[in-house]
């Protein structure tokens, strides 16, 4: 199987004899999209611990901690564990929406896409990115150990128009994704730093997101526990949150 | 002399306040005077006589008793009302003379006038007529403060007449003159009284004036002393 | 017979008519000349709120005011081309001019802060007069990516002219993009709040970043403010004859601070106007009391010689009343007088807000100041004879006969 993919992906260098060349590489990127996702959303329904540790020129860190609940690719909830002044508030991200819910308030409060350029809701955003489901591969090359995929949004709606993935070679584990807007601009660089076991599969354990708009600016996300869990679609509902 | 009196007064009391006292001017005087009567009031201050000519004159009203000017009952009727009547039977002559400083004599003679709604041609005859009565023809542009008192004083008596009242009341009227312009002004008034068979009634001390009256009043603490008696004028 | 009456006694006592007259005159001159300055900075507040900024009309798309839209330019306008020359044909406008108001993100890579932009086209934009450059130069013709900064912005951003940085937001779409630009100029709107956060921007440069060929408005700018009303019925006309789905506002519509101040002046002149009557109808009233005090005897005779009541109430009003209208119109020639050194002296005044110079101080002469100075005269002073007229017609005639 690896092999086969190997092979056309490494066709697809050639230069292009016709379209069913094209549409094997789309499969064949799509599966290869599907492989290195796994890594980074395993399970269907779960709990994840994610530590994040954000680092500034001039060494400031900052530390959180959340539970991270999810469903599918495209939703999820995130209860704030840490610091203790951040304990209480949940957000809820789905596909087209993203909601924080604070103690303090009565209500949840939408959070705008311009709003999500801000702060760790950005390196949320990437986070959970899901290639396979939200991306199209475009064209892949080769680099040193990895494949150079392409990626570009199949919905203007998506955050980040243009993705470049590089996914190694051996494992399909992806090593780094770097994310453009729309003028091209690269504004966000994940690497995949490290990979461990959990809920006895081998997933992305560490994460780091470097702000490319603002060198020196990088978070880290660690990911623990990892576990199966039952999560009802009414969970991750505005109404919800917060009630539980 | 005609047979029903212009004034008849029928125990008129007035007494009025000054202060904390109350002043008792007329106790129940009754009076009747005759119509084209040259009558004198006369006593001492105090004695009540300004009151009896302020109540005919109908610029006071009385506390109790009747006042019949003309035939006509006025006791009941409140002062403001009577304005028309003494617009047009009654005419006024002031010690102080009480001409309107910003009017020249010519306009203070048709001041009476115009409140009687006299058209412009009857009241420029009338009021020449009336300047020519008194001699003050050429006096007509000038304003009192131009004028001597004697002058004044006709223009009064001019403004008095104008209306063709039949009654006029005078209260002290020479006793800011001179004796020499009083005696012209007693002359005027008499001869006036004379042709024109107005009445005239006179509040006065001055004895020369009470000389010259065909009827006189004495008048002592508010009521009257002798009777009026027709005299023929002693010469 | 009173009205000559009257106006002789207005003249008696020469030294006291003159002060009251004078007092009239000068609450008559200080009326028209506040309400002269009010008069000039309306209009100078509205022309400048006008050309500056608002323009006379601005056109959406219909349901724009009321949508809440989710994502930029949801309810923009499509076509402009076609709806600009039909405006521009009407000899009564001077030009049209597209803007789109957007925020988002500005780093200099060092730090974001939020902007909010209005992006505009820079040759119309510099024909406006919006804002005040303290350093570089205004937005250029053709060079979609160049910004103009506000004052605070530039401070945050360390930014000179010349300087990159770069602008984040949502495109139309909802994905996120983000452009370099070039700080060509830095500027102050005299509002420090809005100097903290506003940048200008080329209408191009906007529409690269929300990835649209939209606007969100057109402003229209006439050559005389008058024509507002009948140049927006005309376009409500044809809009409504080219099926067009569009709404309009006119400039009195938006301009919010404009309102403000005339609200305020108006309060303050008010207030004035207050005083100014106050002050009349004591001085009045005090010189029609003493003329009665000192006419009592008159008016007790002429009461006794048949002058009615209400004639004599009469007498006193309509004494009252040529005060004012001889105080009014002194008043009116005092404030032309006025008025007029002063638009002749000029005098600086401090600079406003935003400002850096001074400008002279001016009055405007208006008919309706001055007319309703006029009235105030007139009526105040009759006013104030009303009731000292009520007591001298009720006096007592034998009491104001005996009075010295």
């Amino acid at each position: 199987m690896k092999s086969i993919i190997a092979i056309a992906l490494f066709c697809a260098m050639l230069p292009s004899t016709g379209r069913t060349g094209e549409s094997d590489l789309r499969v064949a990127a799509a599966s290869v999209l599907a492989r290195a996702d796994v890594f980074r959303n395993p399970i269907d329904s779960f709990s994840v611990d994610v530590e994040l540790t954000s680092f500034a020129p001039g060494g400031r860190t900052d530390i959180s901690r959340f539970r991270v609940f999810g469903k599918g690719s495209d939703r999820s909830i995130v209860e704030f564990t840490f610091p203790q002044t951040e304990k209480g508030k949940y957000l809820l991200m789905l596909r087209d929406a993203m909601w924080i819910y604070m103690p303090s308030a009565s209500r949840p409060i939408r959070i705008s896409p311009l709003q999500r350029l801000m702060g760790q809701a950005s390196n949320g955003d990437v986070a959970r990115t899901n290639f396979s489901i939200d991306y199209d591969a475009k064209s892949v090359a080769e680099d040193g150990d990895a494949f150079v995929v392409d990626l570009v949004a199949k919905d203007p709606a998506v955050a980040y128009n243009h993705v470049r993935l590089w996914i190694d070679k051996q494992s399909y584990e992806p090593r780094r994704a770097d994310f453009y807007v729309v003028s091209g601009k690269l504004i966000k660089r994940a690497t995949y730093r490290q990979y461990g076991t959990m809920a006895g599969r081998r997933v992305v354990t560490e994460v780091e997101i470097d702000d490319l708009l603002r060198p020196g600016n990088r978070t880290v996300m660690r990911y623990a526990n990892l576990t199966p869990k039952e999560n009802a679609e009414k969970m991750f509902t505005k109404d919800a949150l917060g009630k539980w | 002399m005609h047979p029903q009196p212009l004034v008849r007064l029928t125990d008129v009391a007035r007494t009025y306040p000054l202060g904390r006292v109350h002043v008792r001017a007329l106790t129940g005087v009754s009076l009747e005077v005759s119509r084209g009567d040259f009558l004198a009031l006369a006593g001492p201050s105090g004695s009540g006589k300004t009151t009896l000519l302020n109540l005919i004159g109908c610029i006071d009203k009385p506390d109790s008793g009747r006042i019949v000017i003309d035939g006509v009952d006025v006791t009941p009727v409140p002062l403001h009302r009577l304005a028309a009547t003494r617009r047009d039977t009654l005419g006024f002559i002031f010690q102080t003379f009480n001409l309107i400083p910003v009017l020249t004599t010519y306009e203070n003679v048709e001041y009476p006038l115009l409140l009687q709604h006299l058209p412009a041609a009857k009241r420029r005859d009338r009021v020449r007529y009336w300047l020519e009565q008194v001699g003050l023809s050429d006096q007509a542009r000038q304003r009192p403060d131009q004028l001597s008192g004697g002058q004044r004083q006709r223009v009064a008596i001019a403004r008095a007449m104008v209306g063709e009242p039949k009654l006029v009341l005078a209260d002290e009227p020479t006793a800011n003159l001179d004796s020499v312009t009083a005696g012209k002004i007693l002359d005027l008034v008499e001869e006036l009284n004379h042709r024109t068979h107005c009445t005239f009634i006179f509040a006065t001390h001055d004895p020369a004036l009470m000389a010259r009256a065909r009827s006189r009043v004495r008048m002592h603490d508010g009521d009257i002393v002798t009777e009026p008696r027709l005299e023929a004028r002693a010469s | 017979m009173l009205t000559k009456l009257a106006f002789r006694n207005v003249f008696r006592n020469r030294r006291r008519s003159a002060i009251t007259l004078l007092v009239i005159v000068f609450g008559a001159v200080g009326l028209i000349l506040f309400g002269g300055y009010k008069a000039i900075t309306f209009r100078g507040l509205r022309e400048s709120t006008i050309r500056d900024r608002l323009g006379h009309l601005q056109i959406y798309r219909r349901g724009f005011e009321r949508a809440e839209a989710k994502k930029p330019l949801e309810y923009g306008l499509d076509d402009g081309a076609q709806l600009r020359r039909a405006i521009e044909s009407d000899r009564r406008v001077r030009m049209t001019t597209a803007q789109i108001t957007l925020m988002g993100l500005i780093s200099n890579g060092d730090k974001s802060e939020t902007f909010m932009a209005t992006a505009v086209e820079p040759r119309k934009d510099r024909a406006m007069n919006a804002q005040r450059l303290v350093a570089g130069t205004n937005l250029p013709d053709a060079e979609p990516d160049a910004v103009i900064v506000g004052k605070g912005l530039a401070a945050s951003m360390h930014a000179r002219p010349g300087d990159y940085l770069t602008l984040m937001s949502t495109t139309t779409s909802g994905s996120l993009n983000a452009i370099d630009v070039r700080v060509a100029g830095i500027f102050t709107s005299g509002v420090k709040e809005y100097d903290d956060r506003a940048i200008k921007m080329p209408l191009a440069g906007a529409q690269q970043l929300l990835q649209t060929a939209k606007v969100e408005r057109l402003l229209v700018l006439l050559n005389e403010t008058d024509d507002t009303d009948a140049v927006r019925a005309d376009l409500d006309r044809l809009f409504a004859r080219k099926q067009w789905a569009l709404e309009m506002k006119d400039w009195s519509q938006l301009a919010t601070f404009y309102h403000q101040v005339v609200l305020l002046y108006n309060g303050i002149f008010g207030f004035i106007g207050m005083v100014v009557f106050g002050i009349v109808i004591f001085s009045v009233a005090n010189t029609i009391v003493m003329s009665i005090f000192e006419r009592t005897r008159e008016i007790g005779t002429m009461m006794a010689i048949g002058t009615t009541r209400t004639s004599v109430w009469r007498l006193f009003l309509l004494e009252g009343l040529f005060i004012g209208i001889i105080g009014g119109v002194a008043g009116l020639l005092g404030g032309a007088g006025a008025s007029s050194i002063i638009n002749n002296a000029h005098f600086m005044l401090p600079p406003p807000p935003g400002y850096t110079q001074g400008y002279p101080l001016r009055v405007l002469m208006q008919p309706g100041i001055l007319i309703t100075t006029f009235l105030v005269a007139v009526i105040t002073s009759t006013l104030s004879s009303i009731l000292p007229a009520l007591k001298a017609s009720r006096l007592k005639i034998v009491d104001a006969l005996g009075h010295i």
